[in-house]
């Protein structure tokens, strides 16, 4: 067996996007988890079936513009609708997920032919290129740097927005860039990853790492072991079983989050 | 305290990796692990025609890319192990037409491999109004890749594996040609009852036309000289509007149809729904797309959607 799975290029382009990706996911992960943000994930990773029928009814050439044009859109206005509505965050994005989601099908179930599209459900190994994998770098040095310039302002926004804006804190400004920037990860790595769990990808790892940090500098480096550990065992783990490696790579971070989780709760 | 965390997320992760080495183990192996020239198809019928002219004397290595129960391949994602499998593989059968959407992704991956379409050459129907699948040649967008249900057009099929086969293998070609040869030869008692229902049905003229409810059928329905009404392609992958419905109503009542030829798996809500509002007789056939793997198959199944043909025939005329 041993490394037969790296002759391939499929698999070499497979195996660089995790290593760049994943750490990303287990970095972002720790904020999403800490900020209640899970939904407002799922809900971003829901948006890319809107993003594509966008292009498809725009006649857009390539609908992975129109997908990351419209998460980003959509990450702002979800962002700038839960701060004003008095309702509670949850109902504004479910209300705004379904909307979306119900738009995207309409569209892209026109004639009978949304099985076109039903393989970013699931996710398709094979759709990574290496401009993908430059686009993924690209994103990874830019979160690293928004990471070490804006993590302290975005940890104190996210225990006391009052107090942290009366420090001068731009918390709206960070925020949004938090939400661009989740939303530029979720969508690159979307096609391969699959619609329906790429939020475990962001959540489970900093889930499983909350389940048994005391302090915030483990919590990050737990979810990022985490987080790489799964994305490279499942990816190899799906080559020789022959399954999604969006699917097997969740199955292993639950697999750890279960674990920490019987530890932590001793 | 912390050093006994740190070991347990050692022993955790360590565990995890072993589990899955242990499972991957157990699992992998090479799919084509026989001798000989080795043959991969696509999907179910090509891998049956090609079962029928390779034999079963060992003299090909002979693996389908699917799984027999996956059906038509019109969005079908290639796994990693497909991929290694056709990395292995002398040659790729493939029905071509447009099933395989994914052919453009095989040729940019391994440019060398000889990949043969089975249906080239054949003079293939219209498509149901459904464009053809990205990745298709320009000259076959809004053609009917389902050929196979033409037996004529199956038995020319046949050939063409002879032909790639004993190019591939020029030591057996004599073998290849030979079953291809006996094979068709049993095709060919399924064309002739097909030929007798034509017959009658051309006598009789009118009022001869269907409705269907999948694109395979068009071939069939052709080949017994029917009309067709109408014609939804339900299958796997499509999801049916209220509009159509309504459609392909008026299209029985105005028509005088008194027979739909539709597949049980995902036609039977649409056939129940026109047997009660236009009273036609829903007649099951089957697409033939999958099965187990036995080189008979086709014969057998041809042979059932034959005697359901002949059963609608009785009371259409």
């Amino acid at each position: 067996m041993g490394l037969s799975w790296m002759q391939y290029d499929f698999m070499r382009y497979a195996f660089a996007a995790v290593l760049v990706i994943t750490p990303l996911f287990g970095l972002m992960g720790t904020m999403v988890v800490s900020r209640k943000m899970a939904f407002f994930s799922d809900a971003l990773g829901h948006s890319a079936l809107t993003g594509i029928a966008v292009g498809v009814v725009c006649g857009v050439r390539d609908t992975d513009v129109s997908m990351v044009i419209f998460a980003i859109v959509f990450a702002l206005l979800l962002n700038r609708i839960s701060s004003r509505i008095a309702a509670s965050a949850d109902t504004v994005i479910s209300v705004f997920s379904s909307c979306s989601i119900a738009v995207g099908l309409a569209i892209l179930s026109k004639d009978g032919n949304f099985s076109r599209y039903s393989g970013i459900l699931v996710g398709d190994v094979l759709s990574i290129t290496r401009r993908e994998i430059l686009y993924l770098v690209l994103i990874f040095v830019i979160t690293l740097a928004f990471w070490l310039f804006g993590f302290n302002k975005m940890l104190a926004a996210s225990l006391n927005r009052a107090l942290a804006k009366s420090r001068n804190i731009p918390v709206a400004f960070l925020e949004n860039a938090f939400a661009v920037l989740t939303a530029l990860v979720v969508m690159v790595s979307i096609k391969w990853v699959g619609i329906l769990i790429i939020n475990a990808l962001l959540i489970l790892p900093a889930a499983a790492s909350q389940n048994i940090s005391e302090n915030m500098r483990e919590y990050h480096f737990f979810s990022i072991l985490f987080s790489m550990f799964s994305g490279v065992t499942g990816l190899v783990l799906s080559y020789y079983v022959n399954v999604a490696a969006g699917p097997a790579i969740v199955i292993l971070a639950s697999a750890i989050y279960f674990a920490t989780y019987l530890w932590g709760s001793r | 305290m912390r050093r006994k965390k740190y070991l347990f997320v050692f022993c955790m992760l360590a565990a995890i990796a072993a589990s899955c080495g242990m499972f991957a183990k157990l699992y992998a192996g090479f799919r084509g692990s026989g001798g000989g020239l080795r043959v991969v198809t696509s999907f179910y019928p090509v891998y049956i025609a090609a079962l029928n002219v390779a034999g079963e004397d060992g003299t090909v290595s002979l693996e389908n890319l699917s799984e027999p129960q996956t059906g038509c391949l019109h969005d079908y994602q290639l796994t990693p192990g497909d991929m290694e499998l056709l990395s292995q593989a002398d040659l790729f059968l493939v029905n071509g037409g447009g099933i395989e959407s994914f052919l453009a992704d095989v040729g940019e991956a391994y440019p060398a491999l000889n990949v043969v379409r089975v249906s080239e050459g054949l003079e293939l129907l219209d498509s149901e109004g459904a464009q053809a699948d990205e990745g298709a040649a320009e000259e076959l967008e809004g053609k009917n890749a389902h050929c196979w249900m033409d037996t004529e057009l199956y038995a020319q099929m046949v050939w063409n594996i002879a032909d790639a086969l004993s190019e591939a293998d020029e030591s057996h070609a004599q073998g290849y040609r030979e079953n291809a040869r006996r094979y068709c030869g049993k095709i060919g008692g399924l064309t002739s009852q097909i030929e007798e229902i034509r017959k009658e049905v051309l006598r009789k003229g009118s009022r001869t036309s269907v409705i269907l409810l999948h694109e395979a059928f068009a071939y069939t329905a052709a080949q017994c000289g029917f009309g067709t009404a109408y014609c939804i392609n339900l299958d796997e992958e499509r999801q049916l509007g209220a509009g159509e419905v309504a459609e392909a109503i008026k299209a029985a009542e105005s028509d005088g149809v008194s027979a739909v030829f539709a597949e049980r798996q995902y036609g039977e809500a649409m056939a129940g729904t026109l047997e009660a509002e236009a009273g036609c007789s829903v007649y099951y056939l089957d697409s033939l797309v999958r099965g187990e793997y036995r080189a008979d198959s086709y014969l057998s199944g041809m042979q059932e959607n034959i005697d359901s043909i002949k059963a609608a025939w009785e009371e259409m005329r």
